[in-house]
């Protein structure tokens, strides 16, 4: 279970979240919605500890995550799988070595093993044949399949966190994207691997997601699902929700 | 207020930062590749610019001084002042600027743009810690490189200044020779080796700390650069004086 308390973080004089609460099951196909801006990359920070809030409390499966020091954080941040916008792979690493990365420094696997490991990986987001390149060298979308690889690698998560997954991407590779991000958190709740996804395509949201959030400068002002989302009274989220009505 | 926190938290991040990163090399995991890597790109990726830069300073400053001590009557002295010039002050300034200007942007915008594309938020998910894995290798290749680029530096200079001791001012060139044998004692040498290990550990450091705190996009990576080349090149020659005048001190060397 994740849960905010009371979470405030500004940088500066500018409010980034003010007083924001919710909680969620490691199950659940959450959206996180709202402008550029608004808070929502912060708040998949918060969770994974790499962030701490100026006040309030984060617990994760009953921890407060924020007072806890950073080689404390790895068996928090191992119950979660992240893809930052863009992929964030590592640009002097081939794809191999990227998916590789944590293989390397946390197994004592073989190469043989590392290798077979790595094109099961990258097999399962139908990425194979892109192994042998660089970062560089690979499509927006291909980029995300390899983080998404990457960041199984890493570990069996209970979540997915994905921030901005579709951005920047064409129509048909966004709905690939979302289609993977389906078949990762596909089953039953409570069993399934459920994620959260930082979006402004709201498009894009729908495929995945079952409850949707809404921030708006700094505030939680929406949390519901589809068809409360679409009978929203809240002008504003009227308005950011204006492709789905 | 406000200001003068930032400023006094920034300098506790930076200290603490210039502690963690050098016991990084005693510490488990060791990144071996990562700093074959830098030293590749600190070392033999500077030897051209550093010879380049370091031929021209050695022809200018014997320029000047056969000019000089030609008009007292004195230039085949040229050799031993172009010499200990350059040994003890000159060429380990030189080098560790054009250092800056080239390995000390790279690591900050190198770091930089790593910060802002959420590579190092991956590596702390990941369990890795940013320091050891991207300061620590850059550290331990300037504190090798720097040096050696400095003793490839000096003489490239001491060939310029032959050159134009030689050539052009027309003197022995057995006699400079001689003369920058002759200044080549412990002393000079020690003090001219000194210097590259302290401006490479400040040059890495300084570099890397500014490039782990961008911020703000392609302008906050400028900004990032740029302040790491500055306050490098400002504390190279804050810490030449500084070292100069505790290695004469220590040297029992008078002024």
């Amino acid at each position: 279970m994740i849960v905010f308390e009371d979470v405030t973080l500004s940088y500066g004089t500018k409010i980034i979240l003010e007083g924001l609460s919710f909680q969620a099951n490691f199950h659940e196909k959450i959206a996180i919605l709202g402008k550029s801006g608004a808070g929502k990359t912060t708040i998949l920070k918060l969770i994974l500890g790499l962030q701490n809030p100026d006040s309030g409390r984060i617990l994760i499966d009953g921890t407060d995550i924020t007072v806890l020091k950073e080689s404390q954080l790895r068996d928090v941040r191992m119950k979660f799988s992240i893809v930052f916008q863009e992929g964030a792979l590592f640009d002097s690493l081939s794809v191999r070595e990227n998916v590789a990365f944590c293989l390397r420094e946390y197994t004592d696997l073989t190469e043989e093993e590392i290798e077979e490991r790595v094109r099961d990986l990258l097999r399962r987001v139908g990425i194979e044949e892109a192994i042998d390149l660089m970062p560089e060298q690979l499509s927006g979308g291909m980029q995300r399949r390899v983080a998404i690889a990457r960041s199984l690698a890493a570990c069996e998560p209970r979540m997915f966190l994905y921030d901005e997954p579709t951005t920047g991407l064409d129509p048909i590779t966004a709905d690939s994207i979302c289609a993977l991000m389906n078949e990762l958190s596909s089953g039953q709740p409570p069993d399934r691997k459920g994620l959260i996804v930082v979006t402004h395509k709201v498009t894009d949201a729908v495929k995945v997601a079952e409850r949707f959030l809404y921030l708006s400068e700094g505030r939680l002002t929406f949390d519901g699902d589809i068809d409360a989302l679409k009978n929203t009274t809240d002008d504003e989220l009227k308005r950011f929700i204006y492709d789905i009505l | 207020m406000k200001r003068l926190r930032f400023i006094l938290s920034s300098l506790q991040d930076f200290y603490k930062l210039s502690l963690k990163a050098p016991l990084g090399i005693f510490r488990r995991p060791f990144y071996f590749k990562d700093t074959l890597e830098q030293m590749d790109y600190a070392g033999p990726g500077s030897v051209f610019i550093i010879i380049l830069v370091s031929l021209f300073i050695g022809m200018a400053l014997s320029l000047q001084i056969s000019a000089e001590l030609a008009a007292l009557g004195l230039k085949m002295y040229t050799g031993k002042i172009v010499g200990v010039a350059i040994i003890r002050e000159i060429g380990p300034v030189a080098v560790a600027l054009t250092f800056a200007g080239r390995v000390g942007s790279g690591m900050a915008s190198e770091i930089g743009s790593m910060i802002l594309g959420h590579q190092v938020d991956i590596l702390r998910v990941f369990g890795v810690d940013p320091v050891k894995k991207l300061v620590t290798p850059r550290v331990i290749s300037s504190i090798l490189m720097l040096p050696a680029l400095t003793i490839i530096g000096d003489a490239v200079s001491l060939i310029g200044g032959y050159y134009i001791a030689v050539f052009v001012s027309h003197q022995s060139a057995s006699f400079y020779w001689t003369q920058i044998k002759d200044i080549l004692d412990f002393e000079n040498i020690f003090s001219g080796l000194t210097k590259p290990f302290l401006f490479g550990y400040t040059i890495s450091i300084i570099s890397c700390y500014f490039g782990l705190t961008t911020y703000g996009g392609s302008r906050g990576l400028r900004r990032s650069t740029t302040m790491a080349v500055v306050v490098s090149t400002v504390m190279i020659i804050v810490f030449d004086f500084l070292i100069t005048k505790i290695l004469l001190f220590v040297l029992g060397m008078r002024v």
